[in-house]
């Protein structure tokens, strides 16, 4: 039969396992083909290990096959990474002929903190979150979601190193709770984050609205009334606003909440008399997880003097 | 259960105010494709296309039994949802209409179908029953013989779109509070 590649060396390194707990031991055996090794003379070849450039002693015996083996137990690995090199005595040099890669590490750590935000510009949702601690190791993180019915999960890969990454619109369901979490596999195991159960809609990113007027009405008081026009891509859905202004001078804003996105308008009163105002508003969803549009572009007015 | 004990369970209630914003949305994008329709073949109004509408004429889902006095929402849904599942049928025809405008369209034919999965899990929460539709079991977009029948079917199908959606937002508003 064929013989794979390795039996055709001259040497060839087996490790236990390649990738282990930080500080656990590694095995590994090196295996001479004299016959394969370009001008190793007749007689037993002296085998020897370097662990990186570290000195290892090994147990070396007859192997099958006239081949010669030595094993090697490398007591505690302290180090994420390691060569593991396989050396022949010849003409009093050391040969490097055989080499396997080994790695310590430690299982991911738990990713946390996720958070999640709808683009409404595609309807993508874009999720982050904060890494757990480095298992030093290679590790496939992946944001996975599934709708609260289907068992299908699915999600997104964030670009190597990345803590984000984008669901698109197409895999979500909208105005129906989801589940979104995230998962660090490496060699020594998997880590979860927590779950998060959010309906994608309660985390849109609304733009913000725009101030269309203010004016004193009716005259002769301290009230304002203004107008406002919703972001066209956000019209249809339900909002709460919040109205910052403050006198040109004064660099303090006074805020009023709770004001209904789809009202339009509203009255607000205890304005002083002949001042200069600036006006800034901005939206939210209805929801704790919501975020906060912008501030819509500043709209300034000038209250009226008091009549004498 | 009866329509009064739905319209005072809390969960009844927040789905009906998540898919009314739903259907709002869809409203607001067959609006832009019929804006779309409107300034790319001057075809704006359905008086002007009385004697062109297709024949025979196209599909339109079927809502009588959510425009009955105290209907049953168990029917409503399910006619809702079946008239979901068709238009996202239909809305083949405007993808090939309009290949420019091809995320908007599919983008409606994903909000329509989430939206007739929403209805049907909350039936499903609520004990009602339900149909599943195949979601694999599509039927062919409407085909047209001539260009000109294209832009009027590709019209249509979107008013009759426009019309259901704004009966079945009317049948959701009624049973939310």
């Amino acid at each position: 039969s064929q013989q794979s590649g390795a039996e055709l060396d001259c040497a060839s390194v087996a490790v236990g396992t390649p990738v282990v707990p930080m500080g656990s031991a590694v095995t590994a055996s090196c295996t001479i083909r004299r016959e394969r090794c370009r001008g190793l003379e007749d007689g037993q070849p002296q085998i020897s290990w370097l662990l990186d450039s570290e000195p290892m002693a090994g147990r070396q015996r007859r192997g099958v096959g006239g081949t010669e083996v030595s094993e090697l137990s490398v007591p505690q690995l302290n180090r994420p990474q390691a060569k593991l090199w396989c050396c022949v005595e010849w003409n009093g040099t050391k040969q490097r002929v055989g080499m396997a890669e080994i790695r310590a590490g430690y299982p991911p750590g738990k990713p946390s903190n996720l958070s999640c935000l709808l683009d409404l510009s595609d309807y993508g949702l874009t999720c982050r979150w904060q890494q757990g601690a480095d298992g030093h190791l290679p590790t496939n993180v992946m944001l996975k979601c599934a709708t609260s019915r289907s068992p299908a999960v699915t999600g997104c890969t964030p670009p190597n190193g990345h803590s984000q990454c984008t669901v698109p619109r197409r895999l979500l369901q909208l105005y129906r709770p989801m589940e979104l979490w995230v998962t660090a596999t490496n060699a020594l195991g998997t880590a979860e984050s927590e779950r998060l159960r959010i309906d994608p809609m309660d985390v849109a990113k609304l733009d913000p609205p725009t101030l269309q007027s203010i004016h004193s009405v009716p005259p002769q008081t301290d009230c304002v009334t203004l107008t406002w026009a919703m972001a066209p891509r956000n019209a249809h859905m339900e909002q709460c606003c919040e109205l910052r202004y403050r006198a040109a001078e004064d660099p303090s804003w006074d805020v009023v909440t709770g004001i209904p996105g789809h009202a339009g308008t509203m009255q607000h009163c205890k304005f002083l008399f002949g001042m200069l105002y600036h006006f800034q508003m901005r939206c939210r969803r209805d929801s704790a997880r919501g975020y906060w549009s912008e501030w819509s572009v500043g709209r300034n007015y000038t209250t009226h003097e008091k009549a004498p | 259960a009866p329509l009064a004990e739905l319209s005072g369970d809390h969960d009844f209630q927040l789905f009906l105010h998540k898919n009314l914003e739903f259907t709002r949305k869809i409203r607001g994008d067959v609006a832009a494709l019929q804006r779309v329709v409107c300034d790319t073949f001057q075809l704006c109004t359905e008086e002007e296309l009385q004697l062109v509408r297709p024949d025979p004429p196209l599909m339109q889902a079927p809502l009588d039994q959510c425009l009955k006095r105290g209907f049953q929402a168990e029917v409503c849904f399910s006619q809702i949802r079946a008239g979901l599942h068709a238009y996202q049928d239909s809305l083949g025809a405007v993808l090939q209409l309009l290949p420019e405008h091809t995320a908007l369209v599919e983008t409606l034919q994903l909000d329509a179908a989430n939206l007739s999965t929403n209805i049907q899990q909350q039936m499903e929460d609520l004990g009602l029953d339900t149909v599943t539709l195949p979601a694999e079991h599509r039927s062919p977009p409407p085909a047209f013989s001539t260009d000109f029948q294209q832009q009027v079917g590709g019209f249509f199908i979107l008013a009759n779109f426009q019309r259901f959606l704004e009966t079945a937002y009317r049948a959701l508003r009624h049973l939310a509070r």
